[in-house]
C-alpha cells in the first residue's frame, strides 16, 4: 500500500529507528511500511499518525485508482 | 527475552511455529508409518506418539470449526440442524447397536457400542450447535 509516512516522518524531523522507538516496534517494520512492502494494521496506523501528529487522512489516505473505479462500478 | 511488541514480527513468528509443527507432524507420521511396517498396526498403535497425533487432530479439527461456521450461510437455523444432526446420530447409534446385538448375539455388547457412538457424536453436534447460536447472538448485536 503506497502512503506518506516518509514524508510525513520527514517533515517530524524523526529518523526510522526514533520513530520506531517511539510507537514500540523495530525500524525494519517501519522501513517496510515505507517501502509499501508490509500492510500494517489499522491499530499500528494511528500509532505512527499520532507520533508523527498527522491524521490517518494525510498519511494513509490513497484515491480509489481509475481503473478498478471503473470496473466496479461499469 | 524481551516481549515482542512489533505487530509484524509477531505474525512473522506465529507462521514459523506453522512451520515448526508442519515438520513435527510429518515426523510424527514417518515414526508412526516406520512402526506401523516394523510392528504392526498394532504395534504402531502402542506408540504413544499415535495418541498425540489423534488428539492434536481432534484440537486442530475442533478449532477449525470455530472458522468454518462462520463461512456458512446467514440463513441457517441453528435449532433446525441440531435437530437434524440428533435424529442421524440417533439413528446411526441406533442401527450400529441394533447390528452389533445381532453379529453378537448379545444385547448389552450393542447397547454399550450404540452408547458409545451416540455420546461421541453428541459432543462435536453440541458444540456446533453452541458456535452457531453464540454467532447469532453476535450478529444480533448489530
Amino acid at each position: 500500500m503506497q502512503n506518506r509516512v516518509k514524508i510525513a516522518r520527514i517533515q517530524a524531523g524523526l529518523t526510522q529507528q526514533q520513530l520506531a522507538d517511539k510507537i514500540g516496534v523495530t525500524r525494519q517494520t517501519i522501513s517496510l511500511i515505507e517501502k509499501a512492502s508490509y500492510n500494517p494494521t489499522l491499530k499500528l496506523c494511528l500509532d505512527i499518525c499520532h507520533a508523527l501528529h498527522k491524521t490517518l487522512d494525510e498519511v494513509f489516505w490513497v484515491e480509489k485508482e481509475n481503473n478498478e473505479y471503473e470496473e466496479n462500478y461499469r | 527475552m524481551k516481549k515482542i511488541t512489533d505487530e509484524r514480527l509477531a505474525v512473522q513468528n506465529l507462521k514459523n511455529i506453522r512451520i515448526a509443527y508442519i515438520i513435527q507432524t510429518l515426523g510424527i507420521i514417518a515414526i508412526l508409518a516406520y512402526d506401523a511396517i516394523t510392528k504392526g498396526i498394532d504395534g504402531m498403535r502402542e506408540n504413544p506418539l499415535w495418541l498425540l497425533l489423534i488428539v492434536t487432530a481432534v484440537v486442530s479439527a475442533y478449532l477449525s470449526m470455530g472458522v468454518s461456521v462462520d463461512y456458512e450461510n446467514d440463513n441457517i437455523n441453528p435449532k433446525k440442524s441440531l435437530g437434524i444432526s440428533l435424529a442421524v446420530l440417533v439413528l446411526i447409534s441406533a442401527v450400529v447397536g441394533y447390528f452389533v446385538t445381532r453379529a453378537d448375539g448379545s444385547a448389552v455388547n450393542g447397547v454399550i457400542m450404540g452408547g458409545i457412538l451416540l455420546v461421541c457424536g453428541l459432543i462435536p453436534v453440541v458444540y456446533i450447535y453452541k458456535l452457531r447460536t453464540n454467532r447469532l447472538d453476535e450478529d444480533n448485536e448489530k
